[in-house]
């Protein structure tokens, strides 16, 4: 932990010089001085750099940017250089994915049992051997809310895998209970006037040195550190009244909410955008209006891109938070980019719902510098996938964290029986350079601009399966997300 | 003489080989463990110990032999982690000063039981979920505590999750020995400037290893002599800190509770630098992932796996499956390959599967584990996480003569237990001259 | 495989999969023909409009016609006469009085149909009597509120024809509805069949717990026998009984029958019963969990699936794999394989998705369209009318922004016998 944090401090300079630099194609000489601000990790000079690059694919940064048939390369899991012509390292591990796409590793803003059954303190308590870890990197998730916490999916490894401990804290406003409203209220005044206070004490403390400082009994910390900036409020609201009083109150005292469901937020858009509200919604989300409401209400398929439009930040959500395996697809935790396209079939551009599973719930979970895009400087995150990232046939068929490969299609039980990768394209690992690989001429490098899937006739006959046996022990518990959906 | 009265001895027994009296048994072969197979052997008993082992060696005239060319004998079998007979229950605080064998009861009809099954060892240990205290390894026969009772204390009993309060255990405990270094060496310090003038040759002194639990049980006063007689004396170690001070220099071992791969992880975290003398024993669920962690090198771990570190493992000898499929997978196999030492224990308490373990260490077996391997594993290995190495667990000179006497090879499923000997006295089975 | 269909098909979905790029032509070029299509069928009557006569003409960028030749036209012209399909095709000027209907950059679909529904009454409840197990006078109709809100909703998303059923409480729950997702017609106007056929329940829902019989499948398959038995016998003595009349008409391959069968038992029973025994018009249903595994035996007795709205096993098959089970079924050579969402257990409007995410578990994807369109039609005996844009069917057409199977496809319009029952644009985006 201690480790992670002096990282992150370093690296916090590399991306903001990096941010003052970027240039479209951000090539790097990997050796020399400049590119000594990322390696914050190793202190120990004995210590050997672990390079790795993944060649050849269609580099979607994540910031608008494509790079097509180019070069990542990460040093000590860090994100070293993006571009073309750059000068691999001959230690380097190679993985070409020429006629792939490259995309950022996906970040689920809330998700259940992805770390195996961890709830809290996930630094001695994550599973990083847990087999929903590998069904979550599968789905491309690399980063995860939970409890919450930010934190990686990084298998193999108990070391460095909480990104934020406190992303955020959790508030309750609800016009069901509505005494939760005036307490909450109640708690802000008097945290405000203990800043004000205190900040006056300190100012005239330099002049009366006996003048008593501000007494800090009763005053909520959590409040405290959301108006001190130190995190994140995040409430649970969809009702159109709830809404509207948790913009008042962030505009009143000047913080900027997280707003999970939000299902009649495109009711109030205005609102929720003038008030800075981070929105966390499924886009499918179902609720009928309350005929007892004159205003406009329910849920909208337009939700996601009305609130965008209006200037909130929108991630998205499936239906389910945790991994089901019951049969009916579509609707878990592993159908993030489902979601999102949900959210452009409601005209968010798609764009933005790339954004809304990367880099937007990175920015709410106040990890934005290390996950969400791929940027010279940040975490070596990535996704390899054989299409379209949006597209509900793509797979993604490597996960990287950290440098690191933790997901191979082909070599895991879940997926690799469909659509089996060409013998070609398996010879990942196999320590051969960018120019010695053959151009891979099925792969139209073309026309990918509205999302179709590139043109496989791959055979579909996987192994056979044994034959079945009837509801064995031991199944995956399948997970519920509880309550959102009421009324 | 010891008395035995619940085994029921054919009425021809014709060769008890009695404290102070001699035996010669004539085998087919003995599987020693320690020094491989001898064919043709001849174990000469004496006073209940193992006087000598050789391949036909030459009886002397007036010595009993029972001749059994049709038998395969090898070592009684070591259940080194059980709680046969117990049935107190624990926490899961850190009490490494609890000791199973205040929870010892001779009179428990189990003991006996077992030894039909060639059980000639066992090691208890209190019950817990957190650090449960100190083993007792037995001898399942005895009317008193005293006469069931081979070594006390050997090992120390750790249960290791994923989650913080076992880390915080461990974390803690290494904390408090920290402390305590700290105690001594200040206590040195005064000592040492009271005493001016005095030997300054201690000064540097390896702070570790202040504590010396032979010196502080008074049980060597030789060594003490040698050591220094400057008249030091360190301040005493609280009783739950005492183990963890023996766990550090070896004087004990922890038997540390993993049942899953990620626990490794997490126990290793917690561990950090700090040393610590320790088995392990793992819990072989039936999805059992502990595979991920036999060697560092297949899925570039962080820290060294358990086969890395040449680590004794306590596992049940079960057939595990790839999680969510059929596919079994051999763990103890597997472990062995990448270098751990299995030990084998029944899969669990009960006199059945003491019966069945012979045959379930089998299966294993069957599935490509080495058939020496497995008997090692029941004996010898088992016998170092017992602590009791050095008296039982391989048929050699001086050790007690616990042995089982089997029909034919010990992993064959028609093999039947003939006879079990302990300490040389013929405690199950119709022996005939 | 190797059945003379595969190329065709394989072509289709090949050609649909490009798509995309070809309705990117469409949207920012000039349209142009894709060339190699077979070009528009004639209805049996005349294009030309008669006094009275109304006349639509859709300008879209592409048509998935689902038919037989599994043409694809893109750009492509529909012209619809007095709520039928008059005529599709590669781009045409329309007749004179056709009312032209611009759609640039737009897809063209059938109405997806669906066979396994019980949101008639506007959500769960209303469908299952439990205190008989036979309920062969029972009718779903009585139940059905037309256009109501989930009706709406199914609308949006594309799907045109519903066969609203009882539920699987009981051995033989009655009989079913078919009707259309018309937003606001009148009973008469929205039902297609008021007695569109029979639900049964082979097992996994219909067991009785109160003492009598059917708690086992033994049970349960009796029951039905005998209620099957019974209403032979009575249509071979010519007897009057209205409690059988309908079964009757099952019997007699007049009417068709849907049955829910979940796991590979039940799966099998059913097909030996009704197929193999019976050698009704029935459609076995559900097909989840480890049904897959019957699947070459259920082909080739040749009783139609309609899979869902479970599309993945992953808990039978306890070999690692996540296993579609249309992928399954496509393998062992089902032909008209149909999909289900089992609404409301899964919503409506989300049809789709069961192809989609059908498709992205290993099935085809065109194969999957055909599954929520042609494939139900036919094999409930709809297709003269349902399933695919082809002159002399009813005008049930879906309009959205590129594949009907993507999620990020938005419907744009949906009209429904020439009818436009669902205009984003001018009613605000329901789904």
């Amino acid at each position: 932990m201690k480790y992670f944090l002096r990282a992150s401090a370093l690296l916090l300079v590399a991306a903001s010089t990096h941010v003052a630099t970027s240039a479209p194609a951000r090539a790097q000489d990997p050796a020399p001085a400049g590119a000594k601000k990322e390696d914050g990790k190793k202190d120990d000079a004995k210590v050997e750099d672990k390079w790795v690059a993944v060649v050849g694919g269609d580099i979607h940064t994540g910031t608008g940017e494509v790079l097509k048939g180019a070069t990542i390369l990460g040093k000590n899991g860090r994100i070293h250089a993006i571009g073309y012509d750059l000068d691999v390292p001959k230690d380097a591990k190679v993985h070409d994915v020429a006629g792939m796409r490259v995309y950022p590793g996906l970040v689920a803003i809330s998700s259940q049992g992805l770390l195996g059954n961890a709830m809290a303190e996930f630094d001695d308590t994550i599973d990083p051997f847990s087999s929903r870890m590998v069904l979550g990197l599968a789905a491309g998730i690399t980063t995860t809310g939970v409890g919450g916490s930010a934190v990686k999916l990084k298998r193999f490894s108990v070391d460095g895998a909480v990104v934020n401990e406190r992303a955020y804290t959790v508030m309750s406003w609800s016009g069901r209970n509505p005494r939760t409203k005036s307490e909450l209220r109640e708690k802000f005044v008097e945290a405000a006037r203990y800043i004000r206070e205190q900040r006056e004490w300190e100012r005239k403390s330099k002049e009366q040195k006996d003048l008593p400082e501000p007494k800090k009994t009763g005053i909520d910390g959590g409040v405290l550190s959301v108006l001190r900036g130190e995190t994140q409020a995040k409430f649970n609201a969809s009702d159109r009244d709830d809404l509207l009083g948790i913009a008042r109150l962030a505009q009143e005292f000047g913080f900027r909410p997280i707003i999970d469901g939000c299902q009649e937020g495109w009711t109030v858009a205005d609102e929720l955008g003038r008030a800075g509200a981070r929105v966390v919604l499924t886009a499918r989300d179902r609720r009928s209006k309350d005929e007892q409401q004159s205003a406009s209400g329910g849920t909208s398929i337009e939700n996601a891109a009305i609130l965008h439009r209006s200037g909130c930040m929108v991630a998205v959500t499936p239906p389910t938070e945790g991994i089901d395996l019951g049969g009916l697809e579509g609707r878990d935790i592993r159908m993030l980019t489902i979601e999102a396209g949900f959210a452009v079939r409601g005209g968010l551009p798609e764009k933005a719902a790339l954004e809304s599973i990367t880099i937007v719930p990175a920015r709410m979970m106040g990890i934005s510098h290390r996950v969400g895009s791929l940027e010279v400087g940040k975490d070596f995150d990535l996704l390899v996938t054989d299409g379209d990232l949006l597209h509900y046939s793509t797979y993604v068929q490597w996960a990287f964290v950290d440098g690191r490969m933790v997901y191979d299609k082909e070599k895991e039980l879940y997926y690799a029986h469909i659509r089996p990768r060409p013998a070609a394209e398996k010879k990942l690992d196999a320590g051969e350079t960018a120019e010695s690989k053959p151009a891979d001429e099925s792969k139209p490098q073309g026309e990918e601009k509205d999302g179709e899937k590139k043109d496989d006739d791959a055979k579909k006959e996987g192994d056979e399966k044994k034959e079945g046996e009837k509801g064995g022990d031991g199944e995956k518990k399948e997970e519920k997300k509880d309550g959102e959906q009421q009324g | 003489m010891k008395t035995c009265t619940t085994i029921a001895l054919a009425a021809a027994l014709a060769a008890p080989a009695l404290a102070g009296e001699t035996l010669a048994i004539r085998v087919g072969r003995a599987q020693t463990v320690s020094h491989g197979v001898v064919e043709h052997a001849v174990i000469l008993v004496e006073d209940g110990r193992i006087a000598i082992v050789g391949e036909d060696l030459p009886v002397e005239r007036g010595i009993p032999v029972l001749d059994r060319p049709e038998w395969t004998v090898v070592p009684g079998f070591v259940n080194c982690y059980s709680r046969l007979g117990c049935d107190s229950e624990g926490g899961d605080d850190n009490s490494p000063d609890v000791k199973a064998i205040d929870e010892l009861w001779p009179k428990s009809p189990a003991y006996k039981e077992v030894v039909k099954h060639g059980v000639t060892t066992l090691a208890l240990y209190p019950a817990g979920n957190g650090v449960s205290g100190q083993s007792v390894a037995i001898r399942p026969l005895g009317g008193t505590v005293e006469e069931m009772v081979l070594k006390d204390g050997q090992y120390v009993k750790i249960v290791v999750r994923s989650d913080s309060p076992s880390k915080r255990r461990i974390a803690d405990a290494f904390k408090k020995v920290e402390e305590y270094d700290d105690k001594v060496a200040k206590a040195r310090e005064k000592f040492d400037k009271d005493k001016k003038g005095g030997s300054k040759k201690d000064e540097k002194a390896d702070e570790k290893k202040s504590f010396d639990p032979a010196a502080q049980e008074g049980k060597s006063d030789d060594k003490k002599d040698e050591k220094k007689d400057d008249g030091f004396v360190p301040p005493q170690p609280d009783e739950k800190l005492r183990p963890w001070l023996e766990m550090r220099v070896g004087a004990k071992r922890g038997l540390v509770a993993l049942s899953q791969a990620s626990d490794w992880l997490h126990f290793q975290d917690a561990l950090g630098k700090n040393e610590m003398a320790y088995d392990l024993r793992l819990v072989l669920q039936r999805e059992s992932d502990l595979y991920y962690v036999f060697d560092k090198k297949t899925h570039e771990l962080d820290v060294d796996g358990i086969g890395d570190k040449q680590l004794r493992c306590v596992v049940e000898p079960v057939l595990t499956v790839t999680a969510g499929t059929l596919r079994t997978r051999n763990l103890p196999h597997e472990l062995h390959r990448s270098g751990g030492k299995v030990v084998f224990i029944p899969r669990n308490d009960s006199l059945g599967d003491h019966q069945a373990w012979r045959s379930n260490v089998g299966e294993l077996v069957a599935a490509g584990m080495p058939a020496d391997v497995a008997l090692r594993a029941m004996t010898l290995e088992a016998a170092e996480v017992a602590g009791v190495a050095d008296l039982v667990g391989s048929i050699e000179k001086g050790k007690h003569a616990n042995l089982v006497f089997l029909t034919g090879a010990p992993f064959e499923a028609s093999t039947k237990i003939a006879a079990v000997m302990l300490d040389g006295e013929f405690v199950h089975g119709e022996v005939n001259q | 495989m190797g059945d003379e269909r595969t190329t065709n098909e394989r072509n289709a979905g090949a050609r649909m999969r490009a798509g995309a790029a070809v309705a990117c032509l469409a949207l920012f070029a000039a349209c142009r023909s894709s060339g190699a299509v077979a070009g528009g069928r004639e209805a049996s009557g005349p294009l030309e409009l008669g006094p009275g006569d109304s006349g639509v003409a859709i300008h879209c960028a592409k048509a998935l016609t689902l038919d037989d030749g599994d043409s694809i036209h893109a750009p492509a012209t529909i012209l619809v006469k007095n709520g039928k399909l008059a005529w599709v095709g590669p781009r045409r000027a329309a007749p004179a009085g056709y009312e032209t209907l611009p759609a640039d950059g737009l897809w063209a679909s059938p109405g997806m149909v669906e066979l396994h529904s019980h949101i008639h009454s506007g959500g769960f409840g209303d469908t299952n009597d439990k205190v008989l197990p036979v309920n062969g006078e029972l009718r779903a109709m009585t139940a059905l509120r037309p256009g109501n809100p989930l009706v709406r909703r199914a609308v949006a998303g594309g799907v045109t024809t519903l066969y609203g059923i009882p539920g699987s409480g009981t051995s033989m729950s009655g009989f079913g509805v078919i009707y259309k997702t018309k937003v606001d017609a009148a009973f008469e106007d929205a039902v297609l069949h008021r007695v569109g056929g029979l639900k049964v329940a082979q097992s996994y829902n219909p067991e009785r717990g109160a003492g009598d019989l059917g708690r086992t499948r033994a049970g349960l398959a009796w029951i039905l026998e005998d209620a099957a038995d019974r209403a032979k016998a009575l249509r071979a003595a010519d007897a009057e009984d209205l409690s059988h009349e309908d079964l009757a008409k099952v019997m007699e391959r007049e009417l068709p029958v849907l049955i829910h069968c979940a796991g590979s038992d039940g799966f099998a029973a059913a097909a030996r019963m009704w197929q193999e025994k019976y050698a009704t018009r029935c459609v076995l249903s559900h097909g989840c969990f480890d049904a897959h595994a019957v699947a070459p035996w259920i082909v080739a007795t040749g009783a139609p699936i309609n899979a869902g709205p479970r599309v993945v096993d992953y808990m039978t098959t306890r070999d690692g794999a996540i296993t579609g089970t249309a992928a399954k079924y496509l393998e062992a050579g089902a032909k008209d394989l149909s999909l289900n969402t089992d609404s409301p257990v899964l919503p409506q409007e989300e049809l789709f998705l069961q192809g989609a995410m059908s498709a992205r578990y290993g099935a085809d994807d065109y194969q999957m369209l055909r599954g929520c369109t042609i494939a139900p039609a036919r094999v409930f005996g709809l297709d003269h009318r349902l399933g695919s844009l082809e002159a002399g069917k009813d005008a049930d057409i879906v309009l959205s922004t590129g594949s009907p199977l993507d999620p990020r496809s938005r419907v744009e319009r949906v009209y429904i016998d020439g009818a436009l029952q669902y205009d984003r644009a001018r009613d605000g985006q329901w789904f």
